[in-house]
């Protein structure tokens, strides 16, 4: 079996890549892994004792005819039967071409892409109420006026934040329009003006299989994040209404394929924040503590048999830490002309 | 009651399997902490410290009374 992951950017910004790769890897040492990387530099590149091999690809904006031509090489070339896709910015290709890759003999286990629509801040706050879980209030904005309106609206602080990325705690007007110009320079719009939620950071990973049915959840709170909101330490929890939630969820929509939630808790108060429709860069964490939800995803895209349960213990703790690989200027060059690594 | 599901080692650290938190209690907050989740009366847990901490058990009532306030501030109890 030969999977190919993307979000292999093992950084302080971390894709979810590598830690799809250990989970596969340690779930079945026979299956093989293959990075799909959009730079040189992704310390997933060199790191082969998770990935037997690499390929640079272009960026999604490029359009889906080279990523779709890169794949059939890979698939080749290298062998290719299953894909998990884990970055944002690709994940509506995936999910648009899912059937042409099958048609190819490669296979993947994503959303539709009326669920990976759901994650639009526009349909969080039909989501919250169908779950019966609150939405933050919420102004979007097109220009500097509406963002000033909004801004008294709302007061201060509260969150500027785009469409699908980057959220910023704001205090005071200047601060609102140099992050309203920062994302949308970056984004595009509509921007969001929200209130601030007080509570704890909580989150889920889960998955489902191709009939919406779960293929197991887990709960954690951040306990340590880096300046860009990114786990750096967490711990397991058992929060019994936010786990609830997060089976209601896949039931609901009949979720296919990977998610996160991301969520602010207060007691019982169960506030929504995000849904991310892949897996989480602490997709290992879940591994770590039983729960292999890559490998589960793999297993039922193919109809195996596969463990269902949550049953992990709550109190463990994820360090993350960080690591100096050192390799040979030789491996870069490899990248540089071949936009592969050599086998 | 979050108070009851607490898990507290022998030094004094809390942790709270539902929501992820972590607290640190003295030895006396631990004391208090068995003995409500035993379901003791403010007055009876004010009684046996003052037995064990040589204060007065009105000096003991009230620093209950207060911890029990720190409690309800951090959601452990309502």
């Amino acid at each position: 079996m030969i999977v190919a992951v993307s979000g292999i950017n093992d950084t302080d910004n971390p894709g979810p890549g590598i830690g799809i790769a250990r989970s596969l890897k340690e779930a079945d040492g026979n299956i093989k892994t293959v990075g799909l990387s959009y730079d040189i530099q992704d310390p997933g590149n060199y790191m082969d004792f998770l990935i037997d091999k690499s390929y640079i690809l272009t960026y999604p904006t490029q359009g889906w005819e080279p990523i779709m031509n890169r794949l059939l090489h890979i698939k080749d070339s290298f062998g290719l039967d299953f894909i998990i896709p884990a970055l944002d910015a690709e994940l509506p290709q995936y999910i648009k071409y899912q059937k042409e890759l099958e048609d190819f003999g490669i296979k993947t286990l994503l959303p539709s892409m009326e669920q990976f629509e759901l994650r639009s801040k526009e349909h969080l706050q039909s989501v919250s109420e169908t779950l019966g879980i609150t939405y933050p209030k919420t102004v979007k904005v097109f220009n500097t006026d509406q963002l000033k309106e909004a801004l008294k609206e709302i007061g201060f602080p509260c969150v500027v934040k785009g469409n699908y990325y980057k959220a910023y705690i704001v205090k005071s007007m200047p601060e609102a329009l140099y992050y309203f110009s920062e994302i949308s320079n970056e984004w595009g719009f509509p921007i969001l003006v929200q209130e601030v939620v007080y509570g704890e950071e909580l989150n889920v990973v889960g998955a489902a299989d191709k009939e919406g049915e779960s293929l197991g959840l887990v709960a954690i709170k951040k306990m340590t994040t880096t300046h860009l909101g990114k786990i750096w330490n967490g711990v397991t929890i058992k929060h019994q209404k936010l786990l609830e939630v997060a089976a209601d969820f896949v039931r609901n929509y009949r979720w296919r394929g990977p998610f996160e939630l991301e969520c602010i808790v207060k007691d019982d108060e169960i506030t929504l924040i995000e849904i991310n429709p892949r897996f989480p860069a602490w997709v290992y964490f879940a591994t770590g503590v039983g729960i292999n939800l890559p490998y589960r995803v793999l297993k039922s895209a193919y109809g195996d048999d596969v463990d269902r349960r949550s049953d992990y213990e709550s109190g463990k703790v994820m360090i993350r830490y960080t690591y100096e690989l050192i390799t040979d200027i030789k491996k870069v060059s490899a990248f540089a002309t071949k936009g592969e690594s050599d086998e | 009651m979050r108070l009851e599901n607490l898990a507290i080692n022998k030094n004094g650290f809390a942790f709270d399997p539902t929501t992820g938190e972590t607290f640190t209690l003295n030895e006396t907050a631990i004391k208090i902490v068995e003995l409500m989740v035993k379901g003791e009366s403010e007055k009876s847990i004010a009684q046996k410290l003052s037995e064990e901490f040589e204060v007065s058990s009105q000096e003991a009532f009230n620093d209950v009374l207060d911890f029990k306030e720190r409690l309800k501030l951090y959601g452990l109890i309502s």
